[in-house]
């Protein structure tokens, strides 16, 4: 996987950016998550965003989700 | 692995064509959100034929209009509470913060989201991080938690990097020393104003801070942070390292920060915002190393895009070589030097309060200052300087004020300045920013004017 400066991340930065797009599907789609999944699952996005964003990666905005 | 003492290793120690093409392409991004949720700013860049297309290097950055704060504060008038600004529905929101209210009629009101705010803490981080603040530090904010942003960010940084945060809101003074040394913080975040307030207080409880466990003050919300005498003369009270930093309520958070090199002024954060340097009269842009208006543009909360706004502060622009510390982002050598509008005319010289404050800090026997600016006998503009100067450590008075004043002349043209004593105590002591300029000079063609025009 490269970055939107061409650069090749490392594995472990490709699992965090795997974990990103992750959250963000299950928010997107998770229409059953409980309170505290939902919730904590938002902070955790918001959080996993910023590394995305530092990868260059252009994560775009979270709006639409809630974060 | 050996810790990097760089925040974001990659981006900070990018060479200049890679920053330059990160930020085009990031240019490109907050046009294009612009372009499609805000229509008070599509409006605005369609005037002028800017499209997120047509953006292909940094140059075209110069074809988009300039915010002003009149601008914002205006469209809030009109549309208020927020203004047709938001990106975002409202709803989206998690935080309600205004500007603290030292320029303009009304204070600016902003809001963001989760991921907004996880942002403005990432802005901090890269300061904390960059200062030497790491995980076993003890960290103390002399903050008072309100609505003005302030050190909040900073507040959720510490958190991030894993620190101890000690909250020190809805303090006195004497109890925030005194948390401060039982707490045994290694850290001290306020403004520099209130830092030496600290140190004031704690010569009155009969404290050494100097002895103390802080090692690091990281100074925001005042130009003093990167006034060299009045630095010294925090970092000796405190026997710690002072670290200048910047920010904005417009953009949530800090723009610049310095490095444990203490180059003698601040890095700007070039991966997450563009900063240009314009003459504040014409607005074309000045070169490194010649003062000017910076001009901001954001790419980090998304919930209010910023573009080319107007900061009115004023700024010397030099390349990062000019600091040691390996990173490749600019800097703002001696960080903000003060406000375009700080500037006052005394009878023909230019006087600016930061200038004023360098030699004021130069005598260490004085503890609180004002600049007064009054109208003498209805005709001639009068400059003085109300000091305090508390018995102790052996200070004399009528010394000082004479050097004082002979030292603020020779500095301004022959200025006479006025210097006057005045009761200890007397003066007002600032938490947050600190407005020492008083000018009630009179105004021909105001109700108060008296002066002899024949």
């Amino acid at each position: 996987m490269k970055n939107a400066m061409g650069v090749e991340l490392s594995d472990a930065e490709r699992t965090l950016v795997e974990c990103y797009q992750g959250l963000v599907r299950v928010l997107k789609n998770g229409t059953d998550l409980a309170p505290f999944e939902r919730r904590n699952a938002l902070k955790a996005v918001a959080a996993l965003w910023q590394v995305v964003n530092g990868l260059d990666l252009d994560p775009g905005h979270l709006y639409e989700i809630g974060a | 692995m050996k810790e990097s003492p760089y925040w974001n290793p990659r981006h900070e120690t990018m060479p200049r064509d890679q920053i330059e093409a990160l930020q085009v392409r990031k240019l490109k991004n907050v046009v294009a959100w612009a372009e499609a949720r805000v229509p008070w700013q599509a409006k605005r860049l369609k005037a002028v034929g800017v499209s997120a297309e047509s953006i292909k290097s940094l140059k075209d950055l110069q074809r988009i209009p300039l915010m002003t704060r009149d601008e914002w504060m205006q469209a809030q008038l009109e549309q208020p509470p927020y203004g047709p600004l938001l990106a975002a529905p409202e709803s989206a929101a998690i935080r309600y913060h205004l500007t603290s209210g030292t320029t303009g009629r009304i204070p600016l009101q902003v809001l963001d989201s989760m991921k907004d705010w996880e942002w403005i803490a990432e802005m901090w981080c890269y300061g904390f991080w960059g200062f030497g603040v790491r995980p076993p530090d003890i960290v103390f904010f002399a903050f008072s938690y309100g609505t003005f942003v302030g050190f909040w960010g900073a507040h959720y940084a510490c958190e991030k990097i894993g620190c101890l945060v000690l909250p020190g809101g809805n303090m006195t003074t004497e109890a925030r020393v005194k948390q401060i040394l039982t707490m045994k913080a290694s850290v001290v975040c306020s403004t520099p104003t209130y830092a030496l307030r600290m140190a004031q207080e704690a010569k009155t409880m009969g404290v050494d801070l100097a002895g103390s466990a802080v090692k690091r003050l990281i100074l925001s919300g005042e130009p003093a942070g990167s006034i060299p005498a009045t630095k010294r003369l925090i970092e000796e009270e405190w026997g710690a390292k002072a670290a200048d930093t910047a920010g904005m309520t417009e953009v949530g958070t800090i723009m610049v920060f310095e490095c444990e090199k203490q180059p003698g002024g601040t890095h700007i954060i070039e991966d997450h915002y563009i900063e240009e340097v314009v003459d504040p009269e014409t607005g074309q842009p000045v070169g490194y190393g010649e003062l000017g208006e910076r001009l901001i543009t954001s790419f980090g909360r998304g919930f209010i895009p910023v573009l080319r706004y107007r900061t009115r502060d004023l700024v010397v622009r030099v390349p990062a070589s000019g600091c040691t510390c390996g990173r490749t982002f600019d800097l703002y050598e001696g960080g903000i030097r003060g406000r375009v509008d700080d500037m006052k005319l005394v009878r023909g010289t230019n006087v600016y309060p930061r200038a004023v404050e360098s030699i004021v800090r130069e005598f260490k026997e004085i503890d609180e200052f004002r600049i007064h600016l009054y109208t003498a006998e209805g005709r001639q503009d009068e400059i003085e300087v109300l000091v305090e100067i508390p018995a102790r450590d052996g200070a004399n008075p009528d010394r000082i004020i004479a050097e004082l004043g002979k030292s603020l002349s020779q500095a301004h043209e022959g200025l006479r300045f006025g210097v006057k004593k005045v009761e200890n105590g007397s003066l007002p002591r600032f938490e947050l920013k600190a407005k020492r300029l008083q000018d009630d000079r009179i105004v021909i063609g105001t109700a108060g004017e008296r002066r002899v025009t024949a």
